[in-house]
């Protein structure tokens, strides 16, 4: 045991550059282990980034199609306007009914047709206060490093 | 490696330690030195945003869900000054002014403006319709039409940009258009319905950073849009409404005329409305419709004397005083002195002996000032006026609504002659509106139902329906159906053409002359109003009619009665309102 020390010493002594070999392998593996973590990083953050820029493409999409909608519920109501649907009924033969035309017949249970709108959406967008961006999206790995050895740290 | 040369590698490391120590040390200064805090504050500003997000404006439907006031895309066009080259300005001016109808003159002014300015961007025209930006974008046929911001796919037009955003919109043109009011381009609410509920509707605009780096894109804060609005108006009642009227005004040659139908049960208004009427998609023309003080809305904003329909309010204080009753008889002379004034009747006759059903019936005068000053008192006659709601709001939902006008003895100005003229609805002013709340006690046990025309307001997904609201009880409800029933058989005894066949009604006329303004009466001019209201056993709404100044006739029982008529025959159909005898019969079989 002790020669065999005794042989890699010499060794050592006999070609120096073993050492600056040893050294710069140290050296490369920790820049290896840097640019891994590195790539990780810009990985992650251009991940991020992507994410980021579909969020906000999709809300302009969103914000479009809402002003979409609007337009063509309004396009709708104008082409189904009274002056509209009255011409229309006109064309199609329809008259209007006096009220001595009229046959009323009595339906037992009938409660006659519901009275008043039910308007369920309202005109402004509810998206925004349902969505919540998962925080993987948001924080930075030294953010997760520190976040996860928080929780290890818990137990 | 030779020792010799290894002063070059010690060398080399030590300039790039040293390179990237002052690289570190660079960074830590700027971080911390005095500049960083205006770097950190230079970086702020260019990764956000600052931008003003307006919600989109709440609509209006009416009470089955048709939509009565909403939004369209329209489109801003202007120039990115940055990409203008040569003649483009003339060409840009040669298109926007064949296309969209802008002024040559004035678009080459406004390029001209922002040039000397060191502008980037300038408006050349706003609140273009969608079919006039897309004959912008089709201009050149050799070329595809263009899309997004590109305006035109000519080339020459390259630095013309169309934002598109939203403006209101009326499907239904002037329908309704006294209730609604409309939107100016500032978002604002003028008159009716959009002025009235302006923050509702146009919800709260808000200023926010949004940033533009990607990692940054946190949620936006909800802006939540405006709320929309359900009316009580039934758009059916209130087309048949309009249409009846404008019938009627050319039968009668009348100046203007004014309508109400409103459900007694609850106070909804199911149609309103009073001439002139405005398209509201083209409301730039109001000043020509309603030029001088003419009311926007005649229903609320304008009070008239109302005549002979206010004796309804002489007898119905009267009844509940228990100093009269319908059977009660009064001996008509034709004539009644009083404070220094003498009234006649209408056709200056004396009648003879009279009931007040009679009085009622014939609209007599002299009977109901009598009544007046004689059974009820002036001090009593007041308390229940006021009682009824005169003089002061009604408190509709609506713009603009006016008080009236009512002296009372409190007040300085009041003489004794004005109770003797306040009896038959002169000397008083009242707004339709008020006329209509004061008679729905009379339909509702006594109580008077609030008139409203917002039925239920969506909000952020959820929809809140107001209740009904009542402004007191002047009478009783006995009070109520003899008042109710006295007035069907006063119909029925004159005939009147203001009856349907198939269904009691009750209601009363009213001719009123029109002040001057030096004080007298118009000789030749008069206010026709009818109110009235039924079936009397079940009533399902009352109907105000108030034609102004009839040619054809100067008498309301001949002008403002039958256009009532007209009115419930068809109201009768669209709310589905059965005969009496069938009706009846149904419910004796129950």
């Amino acid at each position: 045991m002790f020669k065999r020390s005794k042989d890699i010493l010499q060794a050592y002594n006999q070609a120096p550059w073993r050492r600056q070999m040893q050294i710069i392998g140290y050296i490369a593996a920790a820049l290896v282990a840097i640019s891994l973590v590195g790539a990780l990083y810009l990985n992650i953050t251009a991940r991020a980034a992507t994410a980021g820029r579909l969020v906000l493409y999709s809300r302009r999409e969103i914000s479009d199609a809402e002003q979409r909608i609007e337009d063509l519920k309004t396009q709708l109501a104008f082409i189904s306007s009274t002056e509209v649907m009255q011409q229309r009924a006109g064309e199609l033969g329809f008259k209007p009914l006096s009220p001595h035309a009229i046959t009323y017949l009595y339906v037992p249970e009938y409660l006659g047709r519901p009275q008043g709108a039910q308007l369920a959406p309202g005109a402004g967008s509810r998206f925004g206060a349902l969505f919540r961006m998962p925080e993987s999206y948001t924080q930075s790995l030294f953010d997760w490093v520190g976040e996860l050895f928080a929780d290890l740290g818990g137990f | 490696m030779p020792r010799l040369h290894s002063w070059r590698y010690f060398f080399s490391a030590a300039v790039f330690g040293l390179v990237g120590v002052l690289i570190f040390w660079r960074a830590f200064a700027l971080q911390t030195g005095a500049q960083a805090e205006a770097f950190i504050d230079q970086s702020k500003f260019y990764s956000r945003l600052y931008t003003t997000i307006y919600p989109p404006r709440g609509e209006i439907y009416d009470r089955n869900g048709s939509l009565l006031a909403g939004n369209r895309t329209v489109y801003e066009v202007g120039v990115n000054l940055a990409s203008l080259r040569g003649e483009a300005p003339k060409a840009i001016a040669l298109a926007l002014s064949s296309l969209v109808g802008a002024d040559y003159n004035r678009v080459l002014e406004l390029i001209a403006y922002g040039q000397e300015n060191s502008l980037v961007y300038v408006v050349l025209a706003d609140y273009i319709l969608p079919e006039k930006v897309n004959l912008l974008r089709n201009y050149n046929a050799e070329r595809e039409p263009s899309e997004g911001r590109a305006c035109s796919n000519d080339p020459a037009l390259i630095a013309l940009e169309c934002r598109q955003h939203l403006a209101r919109s009326y499907p239904e043109f002037d329908l309704a258009s006294n209730v609604l009011g409309f939107v100016n381009q500032d978002n604002y609410g003028n008159f009716g319905v959009e002025q009235q509920y302006q923050d509702l509707l146009a919800g709260v605009p808000e200023s926010i950073w949004v940033p533009t780096d990607p990692n940054q894109a946190e949620v936006l804060p909800n802006i939540p849009g405006g709320a929309s609005l359900v009316l009580t108006l039934d758009r059916e009642i209130q087309t048949m409404v309009e249409d009846v009227l404008d019938e009627h005004i050319l039968l009668s040659g009348a100046e203007s005329a004014t309508a109400i139908v409103m459900d007694p049960r609850n106070g909804e208004i199911l149609a309103m409305t009073s001439t002139p009427r405005l398209d509201l998609n083209n409301y730039q023309t109001y000043t020509e419709l309603y030029d001088g003080d003419r009311p926007y809305n005649r229903a609320v904003g304008q009070v008239y004397e109302p005549g002979s329909i206010f004796k309804v309010i002489t007898v119905a204080a009267a009844f509940d005083m228990g100093v009269s009753y319908p059977e009660q008889v009064y001996p008509d002379k034709g004539v009644f002195s009083h404070g220094g004034i003498t009234v006649r009747n209408w056709n200056g006759a004396a009648w003879g002996d009279q009931t007040i059903l009679g009085c009622m019936q014939h609209s007599l005068n002299v009977c109901l000032a009598d009544l007046a000053v004689n059974k009820v008192g002036a001090e009593k006659f007041y308390e229940y006026v006021e009682a009824f709601g005169f003089g002061r709001p009604t408190g509709v939902d609506m713009a603009n609504e006016q008080l009236g006008s009512l002296r009372t003895p409190a007040v300085a100005g009041w003489y004794p002659s004005d109770l003797v003229t306040n009896s038959f609805g002169q000397g008083l002013a009242v707004t339709p509106m008020q006329m209509v709340m004061s008679v729905s006690a009379f339909v509702n046990d006594g109580k008077m139902a609030i008139p409203h025309i917002v039925k239920a307001v969506v909000q952020d997904g959820s929809q809140y329906s107001l209740s009904p609201q009542y402004a007191g009880a002047p009478i009783s409800a006995e009070t109520a159906r003899t008042m109710t029933n006295m007035l069907a058989d006063s119909l029925e005894y004159e005939s009147s053409l203001a009856m349907v066949p198939g269904y009691r009604l009750a209601g009363k006329t009213g001719t009123a002359q029109i002040p001057t303004p030096n004080g007298t009466y118009d000789p030749n001019q008069t206010n026709t109003s009818f109110i009235g209201w039924g079936p009397v056993d079940d009533p399902r709404f009352i109907v105000f009619v108030w034609i102004e100044r009839p040619e054809s006739s100067i008498w309301a029982s001949e002008v403002a009665a039958p256009a009532f008529a007209d009115i419930v025959e068809r109201l009768v159909v669209l709310m589905n309102i059965p005969p009496d005898n069938q009706r009846l019969a149904q419910g004796q079989g129950d």
